[in-house]
Order: C-alpha cells, then sequence, then structure tokens
C-alpha cells in the first residue's frame, strides 16, 4: 500500500499536468499556476540546502586543516556578499555591486580565461593526425577555426563557405540525430515514470 | 625542449600576443553574416515603444564575450525607441543585467519604469518561463529595485508574453534553448540570442528550423553588428586579439603535427 500511494500520486499528477497544456478553462490555469508557483519554492528551498552543504564540507575541510586558507576565503565569500547586500542594498554604486564587479567578475572571468591556455598547449601536443577518423577531425576543425575568422573572408570566400557546409550539414546531422535521441528518450522515460515501469525514484523499491 | 618548458614558452607566447594585439585599435571591415542581418532588420521593423524582454542567461566568466553582445543590442534598441523589460534566469546575471541596462540607458538618455525595467532573477527557469505565459507580474511580483510590477509605468498593459514583441537572451549555456522549447511555438513569439562562440554551433539546428529567429554569435558576431551600426565597441577592439589568438592556435596545431611526424618517421 505505501509503494502504491506514491504511484498513484505520480500518475494523478502526470496526466492532470499534461492534459492542462491543452485546455485554457480558468481551473486549469490556475491549477497550473498553482503548481508552478509551489515547482519554484520548492527549487528555492533546493539552494538552501547546497548553500547548507557547501558550508559543513567546509568547516570539515578547515577542522581537518586540509586546503584551510582556500575553504576559509569561499566561506568568507559565502557570508560576505549576502551581508553586503542586506546591509548595503543592491543598488547602483553599492558596496554589494562594488564587490560583484572587482572581486567575483574578474576571477571568474580569469578562471574562464584560462581555457584559452589551455586550448593553446593542447593544440599543440595532443590534436595529431594520428589515424583517418582524427584527421577528419583535424581538418575540419581547422576549416571551421579559420573559416569564422574575419580576416579569411579577405582572401577568399571561398573558405567562409566551407566553414558554412560544413556547420549546415555533417555537424547539423550529428547535432539533430542527438536532439531527436535525446527527446525521444526524455519521452520514454517520462512514460514510464508516469505509467508506474520505473521506479527508481521509490528508493526502496 | 623539455614539455614543461614548451608549455610555459606556449603560455608565455599567447600571453604576450593577447596584449600586444589588444593595445593596436584596428577599424575592421566585416562582412556581415546572414544571422547578424536578420537581427538587426528585426529590430529595425519593430514599431517604436515595443515591449522585447533582454534575458542576461549567463554568469559572470563568461562576461568578456558575452557583453559586448549585450551592449549592442541594447544601443540598436534603446536608439530605435523600444521599451526592454530586463530579467535573469542566473542568479549572477541579476547583478550583470542591472548594471548593464543602466549604463546604456544612461546614454541614450531612457528613464527607469518608463523605458526599461529590471525585474531581477527567477530561480527554476522551466517555471518562471511558463509562469509568465500566464502572468509576468505573477512571477515577478517586485522589480529588482523591489518595486511593485504593478505600480511600474512600463508593465501597464503588459500582462504577459501576448504584449512582448521578442524575447532576446544572452546566454553562455542552453538557457535560450528553455526560450525556443516553451514559449516560441507556443506563444508565437520570436526568440533571438546572443551567445559565446562556444556555444553558437549548439543553436545551429534551432537557427536552421527557424525556432530561433536569429543568434549573435561571439566576438565576431558583436563586431559584425557593430560594423552595421557604424558604433565600433567592445567586439571590434577585441576582434585582432582573438583572431592573433586563433591563428596562434592554428600554428601551433600545424607545428605539432609536423614534430609529430618528424618523429615517427625517425621512429621507423
Amino acid at each position: 500500500m505505501t509503494s502504491r500511494i506514491p504511484l498513484v500520486v505520480c500518475l494523478a499528477a502526470g496526466l492532470i499536468m499534461f492534459l492542462q497544456y491543452f485546455s485554457a478553462h480558468p481551473v486549469a490555469r490556475g491549477m497550473f499556476n498553482q503548481v508552478n508557483d509551489w515547482w519554484q519554492i520548492i527549487f528555492a528551498f533546493t539552494l538552501f540546502v547546497g548553500v547548507a552543504a557547501f558550508i559543513n564540507n567546509s568547516l570539515k575541510a578547515i577542522l581537518r586543516g586540509k586546503e584551510r586558507l582556500f575553504k576559509t576565503v569561499s566561506l568568507l565569500g559565502l557570508i560576505g556578499m549576502p551581508f553586503l547586500a542586506i546591509t548595503g542594498g543592491t543598488k547602483i554604486g553599492s558596496p554589494f555591486l562594488w564587490a560583484f564587479d572587482n572581486l567575483q567578475a574578474p576571477m571568474q572571468a580569469t578562471v574562464f580565461s584560462l581555457l584559452a591556455f589551455f586550448v593553446a598547449s593542447a593544440s599543440f601536443r595532443g590534436f595529431r593526425a594520428r589515424n583517418l577518423q582524427a584527421t577528419i577531425l583535424l581538418a575540419a576543425a581547422l576549416i571551421v577555426l579559420l573559416g569564422r575568422m574575419p580576416i579569411t573572408t579577405y582572401l577568399s570566400d571561398a573558405l567562409p563557405e566551407l566553414t558554412y557546409w560544413v556547420q549546415d550539414y555533417p555537424s547539423m546531422a550529428a547535432r539533430r540525430a542527438i536532439l531527436i535521441g535525446i527527446g525521444l528518450g526524455s519521452m520514454t522515460t517520462a512514460l514510464r515514470v508516469i505509467l508506474g515501469l520505473e521506479r527508481t525514484y521509490l528508493r526502496w523499491q | 625542449m623539455n614539455s614543461q618548458r614548451t608549455r610555459w614558452a606556449i603560455f608565455a607566447s599567447l600571453f604576450a600576443l593577447m596584449v600586444i594585439s589588444y593595445t593596436i585599435t584596428l577599424k575592421w571591415k566585416i562582412p556581415t553574416s546572414p544571422y547578424i542581418q536578420k537581427s538587426y532588420e528585426f529590430i529595425n521593423s519593430l514599431p517604436p515603444s515595443s515591449v522585447v524582454i533582454v534575458s542576461f542567461d549567463h554568469e559572470a566568466s563568461s562576461l568578456p564575450e558575452i557583453q559586448p553582445i549585450s551592449q549592442i543590442i541594447l544601443r540598436h534598441l534603446f536608439s530605435r525607441n523600444q521599451r526592454i523589460i530586463g530579467m535573469s534566469l542566473f542568479a549572477e546575471g541579476t547583478a550583470i543585467g542591472y548594471q548593464t541596462l543602466n549604463k546604456l540607458a544612461n546614454e541614450y538618455g531612457k528613464k527607469y519604469g518608463e523605458d526599461y525595467v529590471f525585474l531581477g532573477f527567477k530561480p527554476q527557469h522551466i517555471a518562471a518561463i511558463l509562469g509568465m505565459g500566464e502572468s509576468i507580474k505573477q512571477v515577478f511580483p517586485q522589480d529588482y529595485l523591489g518595486n511593485y510590477s504593478t505600480e511600474i509605468p512600463i508593465m501597464q498593459g503588459v500582462e504577459n508574453y501576448q504584449q512582448i514583441a521578442a524575447v532576446i537572451s544572452l546566454a553562455d549555456g542552453d538557457r535560450t534553448v528553455q526560450w525556443i522549447e516553451y514559449t516560441g511555438k507556443k506563444h508565437g513569439l520570436k526568440i533571438l540570442g546572443g551567445f559565446t562562440a562556444a556555444m553558437i554551433t549548439t543553436y545551429d539546428p534551432y537557427l536552421s528550423s527557424g525556432q530561433l529567429y536569429s543568434a549573435i554569435g561571439g566576438i565576431v558576431g558583436a563586431a559584425e553588428y557593430e560594423g552595421i551600426l557604424g558604433l565600433p565597441g567592445k567586439g571590434n577592439r577585441a576582434l585582432l586579439s582573438q583572431t592573433a589568438a586563433h591563428l596562434f592556435i592554428v600554428l601551433l596545431v600545424i607545428v605539432g603535427n609536423i614534430a609529430y611526424f618528424r618523429k615517427r618517421r625517425g621512429e621507423k
């Protein structure tokens, strides 16, 4: 009985949410809005869970003396940003926006831009024409990289056109295949959950 | 040269190349690609005072690449006297969106609340996108500054997507996919995108099918758009460094492969 209740709830919720999509009736719209509000509220609470887990892990690491400096700085950041927002507001000129512009944004952009250096190093050390597949990949990458550069249009129109061809045909075909596969897989999984065939979310099953 | 030295030589060369090329100001004459032209013509075709949602769906890490796109798009919208509702589906996009919108609005003498508003961030992006189809004011009862949406002049007469001319999603990930899937066809809304160069190919199938109306990709896209408007900005400035870095990578691939084949021949 205890395992049937969640299955019935799941079936009812799945069917109702599916059917309401096709209805403009005020009851259906009102119900949709209610469910949508709850969805956002539940998601907001998951943020608290994330913050609590982060604090817990950081404190444990600090107590063990593992990466003490980094963990302390990240904890200070976690406490400092909400503190600045609550005490000084979030308007233009506030300490919160100052910290965001001068600390958080540059640090994140720096970490992200390091990728360029790793890409450069990897392109020299790893991007080799070892076999036919690797050669095709390498040729396609070079065509697209060169063809997307504005400088190549001064030399010839052929390379940008070839780039568009690579993107519009072989690349697009692969992407569409992946997207259609994901779509069909999602629908199948959703149907299996709604119909009670997929029960892994019921942990004790 | 050992591998550690090689790595450091590559890092140092790339860094020097980027710094030097960034100090050089070059006015590029870049040919406009079809989707940039389409975005430009679409914004030009909007009647004045149309309401456009600009969603800052990106994080601070991609700011250097997304900001040139968001700035030129906002410049175009403000210069055409369109009204803008700013928002974000990423917590970090909130501070970025609010500041970018304010800065550009000040440039064009636009008034907060009348010509533009920033609604802020909502958690659970799919629920937010779906909910806005029913009522934008219900999803965002207050704006970023705490003003009630019902009392903001620009929000008068704006109930849901029916009153919105287009959504422009500035994303460094796949947030725009949700805009396409949950608003594009269902509400007949035009979705335009501004993406990092790494993400632009992800959206190719949507562009090809017309589900995504048009897109501006990376620094090149921003520079092309700046070229049409005749307002060279951050895109144009960063283009030389990006091109230099790309050419450097191509050179490294070629040199690396020559070294590899030489070594293989030596082993035989």
